[in-house]
């Protein structure tokens, strides 16, 4: 009885121990990864208010509208009794049109309650609270509006133009103003992955992406591979060397790109003289400015940086290898050759195969280098699928289609992983755990 | 495979050494040379005619590099401090505790650590934008501790896993409960892995660009990182300034590698090889 119990307070004090991790990473991690998703079936865009929020139905800003249009009314009316002859009848006509649009909008009981409400509190200077501010509306009251506004927007600018309005920009602005207190629903669907699948510029991205993600872990597996055979023997200084090894993963990503932009540079960068001069490339600008050459230094950089990284982690694998086995080899007579063979290589695979599965991983969302060394030039030639994403929310401030995006990023992460996963069995991933 | 090394050994590390080390060697040259050096026939001498530390002083006073070191510094160390706290709960219930769903979340925690960061960057930029946390620390200090914890969290666990079980069974006896246990037995034993933890927590937080890109964007919050990509002009590139900056937080760097080379080395290769 008394042990039960003990298990059972084990039990709860574990819970209460795991719980902070847990709520961290089903809040910051998993939801946002779910509400990615969620959000590239609509079409978000943070620089156009009738699109800036996730509506599924039409609706309207009550209080926008509650400020905006009696104002538009009374000034359409005012300049409509200044004018005269035809633009007088055209601007009594807009007032008019106007005047039915917004009564056919109120006969929406529900609308209609809010606004007097919403007045009520205009008139005594209080503000309106934020959950009284959005309201649905039917669709057809909706478009008709939408559609009329539209109109009459395009009439004022052609009164501006013929100079018949005094107070023009004044009214066009309103209009304006009347117009964006509508959201529209932008609900897509599928529609932003059917559109970027079949544009060139993703396959692109992902062409440079996965040729990037190749050519790089391929050296870098190579190169690590090299320098911890080299580092794996006794030899005076080599804790330094352990040391200078370190230091390229020491410097932040974005630090290293900057370095290297200044050894690439087309006038004064010593790498790209030194390139030249032994007939690599054709002249000193080469590197940074021409399609085929920008994508090699930018992965020379990410090889500089990572393959001391991975040879530190081949170089632990290798020192867990038993004296004695190679003891075993040479007394039966095994070349140096045959014991790398034989010894080496099989010894070695699960730490090689956990290195290359991460590594691959980690180049195939690459952002930093890029971003500070090409900014994905030129003309797109290095632009990363990650690259691309972020230039769709940040630049374009287009977050539906940089969100649908950014979940391409990871099913292909997901992919790899899958077919790592299958090639090489899952005690790869199940070692990372320890 | 123990013969002794020869000269041509020694050449080829020689080599490769250089090579690691020959870009910060030719920044560091770059950020003494007086400016005009830079360029021209200059450009590519070791040897010129006058050097000078101005440029580590404009970047003090012409730039807010100061306010970049203390933004990525104050980053970094509340990262380290939550993530520790943290993770040492959680690593000692999933290494000495029962609990359903322990496997599960071993899952979710290497998915975690797997899937891109940019995958959750639009739900988390707009949450910072409504939350009001953009251009302040924890606006970056909640998503960094969030990517650090299943490292933390895997790494830890396996410190907690070496210890033996008669220290607890003893402290048990004793009549001391879960938690005593845990703070006054385990935690001090474990107090070099939490050492190690911090220090790649840390140097990971340090690094991070793209959320410290979109979430921070005012220039006074800015990290290294971000703020040494800002150098750049929109045709100019200050390479005298940019050089003494890059040397400037390497140096740190250097000297953090060098002090503990040893738990850094058994740090990032935990869990690639089986121990």
């Amino acid at each position: 009885m008394r042990f039960r119990q003990r298990i059972r307070t084990a039990n709860w004090t574990a819970y209460a121990m795991v719980l902070p991790a847990v709520l961290i990473i089903a809040v910051i991690a998993v939801w946002p990864l779910i509400r990615t998703f969620w959000i590239s079936m609509y079409d978000l865009r943070l620089n156009d208010p009738a699109r800036n929020e996730l509506n599924v139905s039409y609706g309207i800003n009550a209080e926008k509208y509650a400020n905006s249009m009696p104002l538009l009314l009374s000034l359409l009316n005012k300049e409509a009794e200044a004018a005269s002859g035809k633009s007088h009848t055209e601007l009594r006509e807009l007032a008019d049109r106007l005047a039915r649009a917004d009564a056919g909008l109120r006969e929406d009981a529900a609308l209609q309650t809010r606004l007097d409400r919403i007045n009520a509190l205009l008139d005594d200077f209080k503000p309106v609270p934020a959950d009284m501010q959005n309201i649905h509306i039917d669709k057809t009251g909706a478009e008709r509006m939408r559609s009329e506004l539209s109109g009459i927007g395009q009439s004022l600018q052609t009164l501006k133009e013929q100079g018949a309005l005094s107070r023009a920009d004044e009214a066009i602005g309103l209009a304006k103003a009347v117009q964006q207190s509508f959201t529209v629903p932008n609900f897509v669907g599928f529609g932003h992955y059917a559109r970027l699948l079949s544009e060139p510029r993703l396959w692109e991205a992902l062409d440079h992406t996965a040729l990037f993600t190749a050519i790089a872990v391929a050296l870098e597996m190579l190169a690590g591979l090299l320098i911890a055979l080299l580092m794996n023997r006794a030899f005076r200084g080599r804790g330094l060397v352990r040391a200078a090894v370190l230091i390229p993963w020491a410097t932040p990503t974005a630090v290293s790109a900057m370095i290297w932009h200044f050894l690439y540079d087309g006038q004064n960068g010593i790498v790209a003289k030194l390139f030249a001069e032994i007939g690599l490339i054709p002249d000193m600008g080469a590197l940074l400015s021409t399609r085929a050459w920008a994508l090699f230094a930018v992965v020379l950089a990410d090889v500089w940086k990572t393959a001391p990284f991975v040879a530190l982690l081949l170089l632990a694998g290798l020192q867990t290898i038993s004296a004695s086995l190679y003891e075993a080899a040479q007394m039966d007579g095994a070349s140096r050759w045959k014991q790398f063979v034989h010894v080496t290589v099989p010894m070695l695979k699960p730490t090689f195969f956990v290195a290359l599965l991460f590594r691959t991983l980690d180049a195939f969302r690459v952002f930093d280098l890029i971003y500070v060394l090409t900014g994905g030039g030129p003309a797109n030639s290095t632009e990363s699928i990650s690259i691309y994403a972020y230039k769709t929310m940040f630049a374009e401030l287009d977050f539906g289609a940089g969100s649908a995006l950014s979940v391409i990023v990871f099913a292909c992460v997901l992919l790899i992983s899958i077919v790592y996963v299958k090639l090489l069995g899952g005690e790869v991933l199940s070692r990372r755990i320890g | 495979m123990n013969k002794r090394a020869g000269p041509a050994f020694y050449a080829v590390v020689a080599v490769f050494v250089l090579i690691v080390l020959f870009p910060f060697f030719w920044v560091f040259l770059a950020s003494v040379k007086a400016p005009a050096y830079l360029y021209g026939d200059y450009a590519f001498d070791v040897i010129v005619p006058k050097y000078t530390i101005d440029q580590y002083v404009s970047v003090f006073t012409n730039h807010p590099f100061g306010r970049y070191l203390l933004n990525s510094f104050a980053v970094g160390l509340l990262t380290m401090g939550v993530s520790l706290v943290v993770a040492s709960f959680a690593s000692y219930a999933i290494a000495r505790l029962h609990f359903w769903g322990k496997s599960f979340f071993l899952g979710v925690l290497l998915a975690v650590s797997m899937f891109p960061q940019i995958a959750t960057l639009s739900p988390l930029f707009l949450f910072m934008q409504s939350a009001g946390l953009r251009n302040t620390y924890a606006g970056l200090v909640i998503p960094y501790t969030t990517y650090a914890l299943p490292l933390a969290i895997w790494y830890l666990t396996t410190f907690f896993r070496k210890i033996p079980y008669e220290l607890e069974e003893a402290a048990k006896m004793d009549g001391a409960s879960v938690l005593v246990v845990f703070g006054k037995v385990l935690l001090p034993l474990v107090a070099p892995g939490l050492f190690t933890t911090a220090i790649i927590v840390f140097v990971d937080a340090w690094h991070e660009f793209l959320i410290a890109l979109t979430i921070n964007t005012k220039e006074a919050m800015m990290t290294v990182p971000v703020g040494i990509a800002m150098f750049q002009g929109e045709f100019t590139f200050p390479w005298g300034e940019i050089s003494a900056a890059t040397v400037t937080v390497t140096f740190p760097i250097i000297v953090l590698v060098l002090l503990f080379q040893s738990r850094i080395i058994s740090g990032l290769t935990s869990g690639a090889v089986k121990e």
